[in-house]
């Protein structure tokens, strides 16, 4: 019995992946105006990233507070991070429905490519961060002090990525593919990326 | 009349193979392009074969397992361009094994639940890996469109297209699997007719996806992109001072 529901949940699922890319091929592709792109985007301090990731900062927390102090400061810090990244995957997906407007199907650019390759690091990254900090948020093992208060620090690498690190080329990479903005919108870009 | 209508599958593949080779397309998929030209020759060896009933049973068998083997090797030619920027962590690596190996397991269990009927350790090999191959392709195929909203990936590039064709095709032969060893074999023809309607719209569905040009530019070295960042930036500052 196990093995037909399996078959026919993998059945059922090409079905429904191909009535999706019908779905995509019916569908008219949305007009992007290549100039509103900065006001679909989220600001991301990056400051505060740095300094959320930073293990020094987790150290001198861990010290100075008491195990419940701490808790609670660490569980504040885990929820500033999640919206952060939450921004961070809204950006990268709204800079690829940019791109695949901007350029189109065919003769994509080395820039196209690399915004694409960009924006799946990211994706993947805060994908799996943010499962990790919802699982933390959630079960609070260290509320029973069963383990240890988790360190943000842990989350600088997630999927064996790093994410400041591919938030950063996702940055560059946006740069060079929407070079021909105006010069005031690019820098608006890469000031709200 | 009725008799041609079986050789469409082999007409259409006669014509992929003229568009990938005018395409170019065998630079950048040689799997996929090998499985076609494998395909185009296969076909025709069986039309060639058809009145020879003992020739005709073995290349009909060694034909599926050529089919079953270049169908995986193209499947992971395709997962690999599509995930080229993931390439370098280890658990991109382990993707494709693992869907392989889901296949295996499903189609072992498969066989142990409703063992096919054929002669020989040989035969039960190949529809075994067949059934796994099958399962494979239903199941990158299904991970490769869940990409396209979760990733923002253009569902109109050829690696997703020849994915789509063999999990359209693999999607059908799966059912087909599955409901003959429910009802037996008295939809024999119906099912034949099935896979023969599934299989020609694959390769319509490749025809279509290597008819429109897609060309890539190789991607700049990382130097090259952080001078046109400086230079670029250099620009913006002395716009703002400007004005």
């Amino acid at each position: 019995m196990f093995l037909a529901i399996s078959t026919w949940v993998i059945v059922t699922s090409g079905v429904l992946a191909l009535l999706y890319i019908l779905r995509c091929a019916c569908a008219r592709t949305p007009k992007f105006n290549l100039n509103d792109l900065v006001h679909f985007l989220y600001p991301v301090d990056l400051s505060l990233l740095d300094s959320l990731l930073d293990p020094a900062a987790d150290f001198a927390l861990r010290w100075s507070l008491n195990p419940r102090a701490f808790r609670r400061e660490q569980r504040r810090r885990m929820r500033l991070y999640r919206e952060l990244l939450r921004r961070m995957a809204h950006n990268s997906i709204i800079l690829a429905d940019f791109g695949n407007a901007l350029f189109g199907e065919d003769e994509r650019p080395a820039c196209a490519c690399e915004l694409e390759g960009a924006v799946i690091k990211v994706r993947l990254y805060t994908g799996f961060a943010r499962l990790r900090l919802r699982l933390w948020l959630l079960l609070s093992l260290d509320a029973l002090g069963v383990v240890p208060t988790p360190q943000l620090a842990n989350l600088r690498k997630a999927a064996d990525l790093d994410g400041r690190k591919a938030y950063d080329e996702l940055k560059i990479a946006a740069a060079a593919a929407f070079a021909r903005l105006q010069p005031a919108e690019l820098d608006a870009l890469t000031r709200n990326l | 009349m009725s008799d041609l209508v079986w050789y469409i599958p082999l007409a259409l593949l006669l014509l992929l193979l003229c568009v990938l080779v005018r395409g170019h397309s065998y630079r950048t998929f040689p799997c996929f392009f090998a499985y076609v030209a494998f395909g185009v020759a296969a076909d025709s060896t069986r039309l060639v074969t058809q009145s020879h009933p003992k020739p005709y049973f073995w290349i009909y068998w060694i034909t599926d397992a050529g089919y079953a083997l270049l169908g995986a090797v193209a499947l992971q030619e395709v997962l690999r361009k599509v995930l080229r920027g993931v390439r370098g962590m280890w658990w991109a690596r382990l993707i494709f094994p693992a869907i392989l190996a889901a296949g295996v397991v499903l189609s072992f269990w498969h066989l142990h639940e409703a063992p096919p009927q054929v002669q020989g350790r040989l035969l039960l090999a190949i529809v075994t890996g067949e059934i796994a191959v099958r399962f494979a392709q239903v199941l990158v195929f299904a991970g490769m469109v869940a990409f396209v909203p979760l990733f923002g990936l253009r569902w109109r590039q050829q690696p997703l297209g020849i994915a789509m064709g063999f999990g359209l095709y693999s999607t059908v032969a799966l059912l087909i699997t599955l409901k003959l060893s429910d009802f037996g074999t008295r939809f024999k023809f119906l099912w034949g007719v099935a896979s023969l309607v599934a299989y020609s719209l694959a390769v319509l569905i490749w025809i279509w996806f290597f008819s429109f040009p897609q060309k890539e530019e190789p991607a700049p070295n990382p130097e090259q992109v952080a001078f046109a960042l400086d230079t670029l930036n250099r620009y913006l500052e002395w716009l703002r001072r400007m004005r």
